[in-house]
């Protein structure tokens, strides 16, 4: 997983001792990654920004206790990630099916029409998968974390995370080839 | 289409608004950096906030309008201040029971810790003799340093086990949606109930009884006797999450998943409510031994509290997920996700705070700490 190093260490304890531009610098490493994975769960850039946003803000209260020996991204993305899945939770039980609708429209184009870029077609299936199966999705090929340590993050057996992972690829059957879980 | 396709992908989707989210977002941070007030703090700063704190206690004590700041800092810095880096020892007699996603932990009074096997959850016999933990299809009883004694094995997912009361002739677990008994020593197995809900059955705790609560997947909340004679049920409203019953087995409390949290007497006769902050969801609640008094922890989605009887002893960034009492009875455990701690407060109030730090890594040794917060699932006499 990109991200952690001596450097970020440095950052952080930086910014623990009140240093403003590490701060930024460490936001800055780590908004584009965080953001992305925040969309892709959730399919709503302002909803992605409420989640990336409250996940920083997060870090930041809790930053005097947080262990700079201890790689910083995992961390955040763990608060993202896990956000992320409420809040689609939570619109799924409010019922706002608007998204899905558009969704599901560009997943199955018209014929004739003229093809979508792959990303977006990856993404629009991507859309159509449950939360907790677009967060491993997304915690495994955007963040590029293990199995092991996914489960970790998200508090799930391994055992879990590697049948989330082989659902929602299967269910991206026909844009993607299945990978075994490691 | 192979996997680097996907990531590649997904890597580059246009993501709408980043650069104009990312500015809002910096602005929002760099505020919230500029007026941060840490809950707690590096050890290397205890000395000065101690000081810090003396010193405004004094100011406080000294003049009229203090007294609302002496309310405030008792919420935040109560009690004297004590960070252990691991659990070197713990503050009370007892056998500390804690499962990990490594397995279940018995952790002694000096510190020493065994973990028991791989299991996914666990809890104590009466005295502590013994533990009996689940795992898959499978009910073991184990001894102290881990040997299974007997097990029994279920066609579905087991959960849940629990021990009867001394002398511990029974426990009860759940099996897919049933309810079932064994005995103490893994003879006479046997179905007690259908249609169960996901909670843990609950023995009333008086000696020599087998009298147990538990609740049906419509809700319903029922205690029979471990021959499943119904003694009575009630309805309390919402789907229950927790069944606890006091020391003296008088009331049955049963945490909802709502916001009324109801006590029940004798013969089911409704004995009160739970009172609890407004827009707060309660995650834990134990009776205090041998005291009808109720410590509950919850949690307004920003801020976990922790109150006993009337009075908040806690208020910590985050939520609070388990409390168990010292067998004392003088000593509360709070497990604190956030912190990745445990906070042993000293009752009565809080005299004294001792936190233990790192405690994902305590009971996952080798592990880089992210993971699983251990559950706390009980604090026991000593064998």
């Amino acid at each position: 997983m990109a991200g952690a190093g001596r450097d970020e260490r440095a950052l952080v304890r930086a910014a623990q001792a009140g240093s403003v531009a590490d701060l930024e610098a460490l936001f800055r490493d780590h908004w584009g990654r965080s953001y992305r994975a925040a969309y892709l769960v959730v399919h709503d850039a302002a909803a992605a920004e409420d989640v990336a946003q409250e996940a920083f803000l997060a870090a930041v209260r809790n930053l005097d206790r947080f262990d700079a020996g201890r790689p910083f991204g995992p961390w955040l993305h763990r608060i993202v990630v896990n956000r992320a899945i409420d809040w689609s939770r939570a619109r799924a039980l409010r019922r706002e099916v608007g998204a899905g609708e558009t969704i599901e429209a560009a997943a199955a184009p018209e014929s004739g029409a003229p093809a979508a870029p792959l990303s977006d077609d990856v993404v629009a299936a991507l859309a159509t998968l449950s939360p907790d199966h677009r967060a491993v999705i997304v915690l495994r090929y955007v963040l590029e974390y293990s199995p092991g340590e996914i489960a970790r993050m998200l508090e799930v057996p391994r055992g879990t995370v590697n049948s989330r992972l082989r659902r929602g690829l299967d269910a991206l059957q026909g844009l993607v080839d299945v990978e075994e879980p490691q | 289409m192979s996997p680097r396709d996907v990531r590649s992908a997904l890597l580059s989707a246009p993501v709408p608004d980043e650069l104009e989210a990312q500015r809002r977002t910096w602005g929002v941070v760099k505020t919230a950096y500029a007026e941060r007030e840490p809950v707690r703090r590096p050890r290397r700063l205890r000395l000065l906030v101690a000081l810090a704190v003396l010193a405004t206690l004094v100011a406080a004590a000294l003049s009229p309008p203090g007294r609302a700041v002496g309310d405030w800092l008792r919420d935040r810095v109560a009690g004297e201040e004590e960070t252990q880096p691991a659990l070197v020892r713990l503050p009370a007699a007892g056998q500390l029971l804690v499962v990990s996603g490594e397995g279940p932990w018995l952790v002694r009074p000096d510190g020493s810790k065994r973990r028991l096997g791989d299991y996914e959850d666990a809890s104590f016999s009466p005295s502590a003799r013994f533990v009996v933990a689940t795992r898959g299809r499978r009910v073991v009883a184990l001894e102290p340093d881990g040997d299974p004694r007997w097990s029994v094995t279920q066609p579905d997912p087991v959960a849940d086990a629990r021990w009867a009361p001394s002398p511990g002739f029974r426990v009860a677990y759940r099996a897919g949606n049933t309810l079932r008994v064994v005995a103490g020593d893994g003879t006479g197995d046997r179905l007690l109930a259908e249609n169960v809900a996901e909670v843990a059955p609950a023995w009333q705790p008086l000696e020599g009884r087998t009298v147990l609560a538990y609740a049906d997947a419509a809700g319903r909340v029922h205690v029979a006797d471990s021959e499943g004679e119904e003694r009575w049920s009630a309805e309390p409203g919402a789907p229950p999450a927790k069944l606890i019953w006091s020391s003296d087995g008088r009331f049955l409390l049963v945490v909802t998943t709502g916001v009324r949290h109801l006590f029940y007497g004798q013969g089911g006769r409704p004995a009160g409510i739970l009172r609890t902050p407004p827009a707060h969801s309660v995650l834990d609640a134990e009776f205090e031994p041998g005291i009808r008094r109720v410590a509950y922890s919850a949690f307004d989605g920003e801020r976990g509290i922790v109150v006993l009887g009337e009075e908040r002893l806690q208020r910590v960034e985050g939520r609070i997920s388990d409390l168990a009492f010292s067998p004392d009875g003088r000593w509360l455990l709070a497990g604190w996700p956030e912190a990745d701690q445990f906070l042993f407060l000293r009752l009565p109030g809080v005299q004294r705070i001792v936190a233990v730090d790192d405690v994902r890594r305590e009971f996952d040794p080798g592990s880089p700490g992210i993971g699983e917060f251990p559950q706390i699932s009980g604090w026991c006499c000593s064998p």
